[in-house]
């Protein structure tokens, strides 16, 4: 095999792989970006709440066997009045406080341990998996994928270009963006904050308990499923400055397929102490990351 | 002044009495954990309470204070009594390995970086298979023995006192730093940074070293952890490792010496009676973390004067920080 020929390879396999993983982080980022930019927290419950998403799933198709459909539409539901939860008992409470970014890093970490800790009690140890949404293989770029990754492919920009277009120019939308730049003239214009915060949190809620959905069907579905997606989704969000939503998409790519390639040349193993090493440095570098604003 | 001293040796005296009154020993190995949990999160004190910097990998020190003294006792055959120096020497290290990248950032970052900090090196234990035993955990440690006495003789009884001293000598050491210039430098940078530095305090210097200080304490309670159990396990970089002390620290009070002690004393006889409950003990912490923020931002220390204050609560906010 020549060089020219293994570098197709190589690339074939980090591309199609690459895709996969971006297009999953992209949808766990994007909630984690909503909620800063609008409330200024970083929301540690987001990894728990996908988990739930993915668990409701499984209930409602598999066990009650109601078929694909609404198993993803109750975990939408499910995960949106979680997060609307979330934000009523755990960060609504703490607004006032000078110190607000660090209690409510306290409050929703002890959210992420109330979730996994009920998803265990409820769903048990056992682990669990949902059926791919699309049968059958695509061909990316001469590498099979199933058509359920091909679909995370697919539906992963469609839903960031209708985030986009909704905080743009539906009137909650720039309500949400109203209240995040300058929450005193937005209440003058008679926008109510409280409500506006429950939306946004509704909103990322959901996208994390899609994402739950979709991963829930790649990998096997536990209580702590959540923790290493919303740990890769912080790097993406760092990496793409906290609270931009375009930063976030290249970051979420970037993150995808540096994973992929980073896994193809050194190895599962070592690829997570790279990223965190990455992670730390660029932390050090470039706090606001590379599209944020000071 | 008498009266300060005391409480404090009444309260040591007692705690030194526990075995002669009982040899129970699930009591006695509840008792020797809720000490190491009281120095180790004594030690968080420092840098979150006195210092309100988030540092989120004080939890990762422990386990790496631990994972070192296993390694160089058991492969590498060191005497066991070398265990606190190496595990001291392994977390002052890695502390200020953390400090670095933290000087430069505030607020979130800082949870952010310290929190990836912890992280990095579980993914180092779970890779080296070889040298840590990887997601098996490092297992037989030798114990601690010190002139042919081993500690594990006599139902572990020689490591509950190790573990006394420990606190101890924790409670002396925090109380001079409290009330040291060193001590004052520290809080005054939580208080009013820019003030603080304009008054000529060094930053950076200041922050190393509350770092290595810090760093101390979970670097002995690790490594006396790790020759009592005889294992160190990737769960020790965890998030309910981290919540568990946190919730210590928050139900004690930050920012006081014996708030930390007290949480973490209250705390674990508080989650052996809720043992019975399984995994929903994990809940009923949760919701007493979020509930001691919301009500009681002070602690228990903070309750008293909450009393009294009656309806005037709230005003002293406990954990000032620096934001970003």
């Amino acid at each position: 095999m020549d060089f020219a020929e293994g570098a197709l390879q190589a690339f074939r396999a980090i591309f199609a792989s690459g895709l996969v993983l971006s297009s999953l982080y992209v949808m766990i980022a994007a909630g984690l970006a909503l909620v800063w930019s609008t409330l200024g927290i970083f929301n540690f419950a987001h990894g728990a709440i996908m988990v739930i998403g993915a668990y409701v799933a499984w209930t409602v198709s598999i066990d009650l066997g109601l078929g694909q459909v609404p198993g993803v539409l109750t975990a939408l539901v499910a995960s949106a009045l979680i997060g609307m939860v979330v934000n009523r008992l755990l960060v609504q409470p703490f607004l006032a406080q000078p110190n607000l970014v660090l209690v409510t890093v306290m409050t929703t970490l002890s959210g992420a341990f109330f979730l996994e800790n009920s998803a265990l009690l409820v769903w048990g140890p056992r682990i669990k998996q949902l059926e791919k949404l699309v049968d059958g293989n695509v061909f990316i770029a001469g590498t099979a994928i199933s058509g359920h990754e091909a679909a995370i492919i697919v539906v992963a920009p469609l839903m960031m270009l209708g985030l986009w277009a909704f905080l743009r120019f539906s009137w909650t939308g720039k309500a949400i963006r109203a209240v995040a730049q300058n929450r005193e003239f937005a209440e003058l214009s008679g926008i109510r904050p409280e409500r506006m915060y429950a939306i946004a949190f509704a909103i990322a809620a959901a996208l994390a308990g899609f994402a739950g959905v979709m991963l829930g069907s790649i990998r096997f579905i536990t209580p702590t499923l959540g923790a290493d997606p919303l740990i890769k989704a912080m790097i993406v969000v760092i990496l793409g400055g906290l609270g931009s939503i375009p930063g976030t998409i290249v970051g979420a790519y970037l993150v995808g397929f540096g994973e992929a390639m980073s896994t193809y040349f050194l190895g599962a193993y070592w690829t997570q102490a790279v990223m965190f090493l990455v992670f730390i440095l660029i932390l050090v570098i470039r706090p606001n990351g590379l599209m944020g604003r000071e | 002044m008498k009266r300060n001293v005391l409480l404090p040796a009444l309260f040591f005296v007692v705690l030194a009495l526990v075995p002669v009154m009982t040899d129970d020993s699930y009591i006695r190995h509840t008792a020797i954990i809720a000490l190491l949990y009281a120095v180790v999160v004594s030690g968080w004190n420092v840098t979150l309470g006195f210092g309100g910097v988030f540092n989120f990998a004080h939890l990762a020190l422990f386990a790496i204070a631990a994972y070192a003294t296993g390694i160089l006792t058991k492969t590498y055959g060191w005497p066991t009594w070398m265990g606190i120096p190496i595990g001291i020497t392994a977390s002052v290290i890695a502390a200020l390995i953390v400090c670095l990248p933290v000087l430069r950032l505030r607020g979130i970052y800082v949870i952010l970086v310290t929190f990836g900090f912890g992280q990095l090196c579980f993914q180092f234990v779970l890779n080296q298979r070889e040298l840590t035993g990887g997601n098996f955990g490092f297992v037989r440690i030798p114990p601690l023995k010190l002139f042919d006495y081993s500690f594990r003789a006599d139902g572990g009884i020689g490591y509950y006192y190790v573990a006394l001293l420990l606190l101890l000598i924790t409670v002396l050491l925090i109380h001079r730093f409290a009330n040291s210039p060193f001590g004052w430098r520290v809080t005054a940078l939580r208080e009013n940074e820019p003030y603080a530095i304009a008054r000529g305090i060094a930053l950076a210097r200041v922050r190393l070293a509350t770092f290595a200080f810090s760093a101390i304490f979970p670097g002995a309670a690790g490594a006396v952890y790790a020759q009592y159990v005889r294992s160190a396990s990737p769960d020790m970089f965890g998030f309910s490792f981290l919540t568990i002390a946190l919730s210590m620290l928050l139900l004690g009070g930050a920012g006081t010496i014996w708030g930390p002690i007290v949480g973490a004393l209250v705390f674990s006889v508080f989650s052996e009676v809720m043992t019975p409950l399984g995994p929903g003990r994990y809940l009923v912490t949760a919701v007493v973390i979020v509930a001691i923020l919301r009500f009681f931002p002070r602690g228990l220390s903070g309750i008293p004067e909450a009393w009294q204050a009656g309806r005037k609560r709230s005003q002293a906010v406990p954990l000032q920080s620096r934001d970003a």
